[in-house]
């Protein structure tokens, strides 16, 4: 089978998987307790009063009407309005989850460009004190619970050396449109991102590092590594070229997965460093059952779980030539 | 003046219990063009050996004393960096067993061909490289076009071509083929033995070749030397070492594989297992496996002695070769034995070894 064709088949599977995700999703939420009114009750709302809202939100049809409009709706990008701000979610979630992702997004890409690193050569340098040394300290990070890490720098960082702001994505506040550039070009957004992309770096640098040097590990006893040696290649290709190339494979559908976390797990740092987050607006909206913006909020999270394994598949394609295309 | 000159080499290991002796006090001469065959059990030296010659093997290790004289080179001597620049592959190169782990897997055969090329020659092309790889490829029977297959697509025997095609890339003064046939069908093996013996005369290369197999020597080798726990026991033209062995261990080699010739013939294995090489203790290393051990093969080691023609032997008994050829071919000698030491028998009813296994020592890099 040709790349052209597994690439068509992968998307089929992509379509079916984001229709079961829909899916489950819409149950999810019709079995939750409690309905958008209930926080209203005690603020004496009649029975009548109940009603015409429930009504007005859509929550009387048969379910399978229900479910209609939602898929509906989602196919037309449409989340609906939160049943809290009375504004269309969609202008609530996006920016809160371009933040994120630009937050987890650095938080990500520094703890893997340091964990493969630094994995590689824990694996190539077996035995030696650089390795151990190197064991402990992702331990370390590994076992801090984010909201430690995240106080502790902003304490040495900020009410300690006051290199950096302690809070919030720009000096000036105000509302959070603007352009892409507008929004996070700027030295300001990158002062204020820095601490928190560190934090969640140091969280999230455990699982390559360690993972990389387990797979260098086991890729150095191949006997092509030794045929390497023989031929007389400089350590560095051996390393980079041969040996690090071949264990990072694994680490491709790991980040995929980390991805999808990170967006969710994120909410502990966005906490500390009030970053207006998904994180946090996820949280917020399932305490008032805000069911739109809830969705929207594990919508969007389960789509970059779906859609960054999709890319984790195209890029083995790309990595590993024995992938076959099945 | 031959090409390769090792005296008393001596390669250990770290071990636990102390030092495991993988090659212990091996002296051997290799002249050009010639091929000498490494025969022995798995865990007898015979990797740890050739690997040495290039100093390829685990942090571990280390090459306790001797020398290594390649060419006028003193290799024992060589920094890694020169040892890489100009000894490795370009002038010694290796044949792994099993070729289709030798090449990394994401990069093509080609561009694996053409990175050893150019990264030993300096300033050949990327297209001249290429040529080259394409021309060893249609040397070796494979299409040249194939060169830019990944290793996985091709089989068995074809990534062993490939795998000579790398080796001969750089036109090497010495090869070392570490059972290169082992992981192929007989028929597959046959061919490709006689592709590597053809190559190798045409480019005029000597050869190391390392095998647990007899009937591969015989057809491939000018001498065979026979390992066991570290040291050669045996060593003589193949003719002599297939027709005329004095040690007890190549006699019993010899008995454990199958002579098509003579159909009847029952196999005979030795039995018991290679020595334990941490620290071994005086005496022959053979002898609690030897039928023909005395009081003597227990307390002292054997000198090599010389029986004309290059043909050197390290056992007591050499001297009643009638006697131990005779006995040797019978089923009963073998079987009948009591293994292990003569005193030791009466308390433990024979265990041969109770110390670790090297089995796994030659190869295993960690």
């Amino acid at each position: 089978m040709g790349l052209r064709e597994f690439v068509i088949r992968r998307l089929v599977q992509l379509v079916f998987t984001f229709w079961a995700f829909f899916t489950i999703l819409f149950v999810l939420f019709r079995m939750v307790p409690g309905d958008p009114t209930s926080m209203f009750l005690l603020d004496g709302m009649t029975a009548e009063q109940r009603e015409q809202r429930i009504a007005e939100l859509g929550l009387d049809q048969p379910l399978h009407i229900q479910y209609i409009n939602y898929i509906e709706q989602l196919l037309t990008g449409d989340f609906g309005q939160s049943f809290i701000y009375r504004e269309p979610v969609i202008d609530i979630i996006v920016v809160r989850f371009m933040n994120t992702i630009v937050l987890m997004g650095t938080a990500l890409v520094i703890a893997y460009l340091i964990g493969v690193t630094f994995g590689a050569l824990m694996g190539w340098w077996r035995g030696s004190r650089f390795e151990r040394g190197g064991i402990v300290v992702t331990l370390v990070a590994r076992s801090s619970p984010e909201f430690w890490v995240g106080i502790v720098l902003l304490s040495v960082f900020v009410f300690w050396l006051g290199w950096f702001p302690s809070s919030g994505m720009r000096a000036t506040g105000g509302d959070l449109g603007g352009g892409f550039v507008q929004r996070y070009g700027s030295l300001d957004f990158l002062r204020h991102l820095f601490l928190p992309a560190l934090t969640g770096a140091i969280v999230y640098l455990a699982t390559p590092t360690l993972l990389m040097r387990s797979t260098m590990l086991d890729v150095l006893k191949a006997d092509f590594i030794e045929i390497k040696k023989a031929e007389g290649l400089p350590e560095r290709t051996v390393l980079y070229k041969h040996a690090a190339r071949n264990s990072v494979l694994p680490l491709v559908t790991v980040m995929a997965i980390a991805t999808g976390a990170a967006m969710g797990g994120s909410v502990v740092i966005e906490t500390v460093f009030n970053w207006p987050g998904m994180g946090r607006e996820m949280v917020r909206s399932v305490n008032n059952n805000d069911y739109p913006v809830a969705m929207a909020a594990f919508f969007l999270m389960g789509s970059v779980v779906i859609i960054m394994n999709f890319v984790a598949d195209l890029a083995y394609v790309y990595l590993d030539p024995r992938v076959e295309y099945e | 003046m031959s090409l390769l000159e090792i005296t008393d080499l001596q390669t250990y290991y770290r071990a636990e219990g102390g030092w495991v002796r993988a090659t212990d006090g091996v002296s051997l001469s290799l002249d050009h063009g010639e091929t000498i065959g490494l025969v022995g059990e798995s865990g007898s030296g015979k990797t740890t050996l050739a690997k040495s010659i290039i100093r390829l093997f685990p942090d571990n290790a280390e090459i306790h004393g001797g020398s290594i004289e390649f060419d006028g080179t003193e290799i024992t001597e060589l920094s890694s960096k020169e040892l890489r620049n100009r000894i490795r592959w370009k002038e010694i190169s290796m044949i792994p067993q099993n070729a289709m782990n030798g090449f990394d897997p994401v990069y093509t055969v080609g561009e694996q061909i053409m990175q050893v090329i150019r990264h030993h020659e300096d300033g050949t092309s990327k297209a001249e490289a290429r040529t080259r790889a394409r021309e060893l490829f249609d040397d070796l029977g494979i299409d040249p076009d194939r060169i830019d297959d990944y290793p996985h697509q091709f089989s068995g025997g074809m990534a062993q071509r490939a795998m000579i095609a790398l080796a001969l890339a750089l036109e090497p003064q010495l090869m070392l083929a570490d059972e290169p046939t082992t992981a192929l069908d007989v028929v597959i093996q046959d061919r490709i033995l006689e592709t590597i013996k053809a190559k190798q005369e045409a480019i005029d290369s000597a050869m190391i070749m390392i095998t647990h197999d007899m009937s591969v020597v015989s057809e491939t080798c000018d001498r065979i030397a026979v390992v066991y726990g570290g040291r050669v026991v045996e060593i003589a033209d193949a003719e002599t070492i297939i027709m005329n062995p004095r040690h007890p261990y190549t006699l019993g080699l010899r008995n454990a594989f199958p002579d098509i010739s003579s159909e009847d013939e029952e196999l005979i294995s030795i039995p018991g297992t290679p020595p334990n090489l941490v620290d071994p203790e005086e005496g022959c290393r053979f002898a609690p496996r030897c039928p023909f051990a005395e009081e003597e093969c227990w307390s002292v080691t054997p000198e090599p002695q010389s029986y004309g023609d290059g043909h050197i032997v390290e056992c007591h008994r050499a001297d009643e070769v009638e006697l131990l050829q005779e006995e040797a071919g019978k089923k009963e000698t073998w079987m009948e034995q009591d293994l292990g030491k003569p005193e030791e028998l009466s308390t433990d009813g024979g265990e041969p070894q109770t110390g670790r296994s090297t089995d796994g020592l030659e190869g295993d890099h960690e």
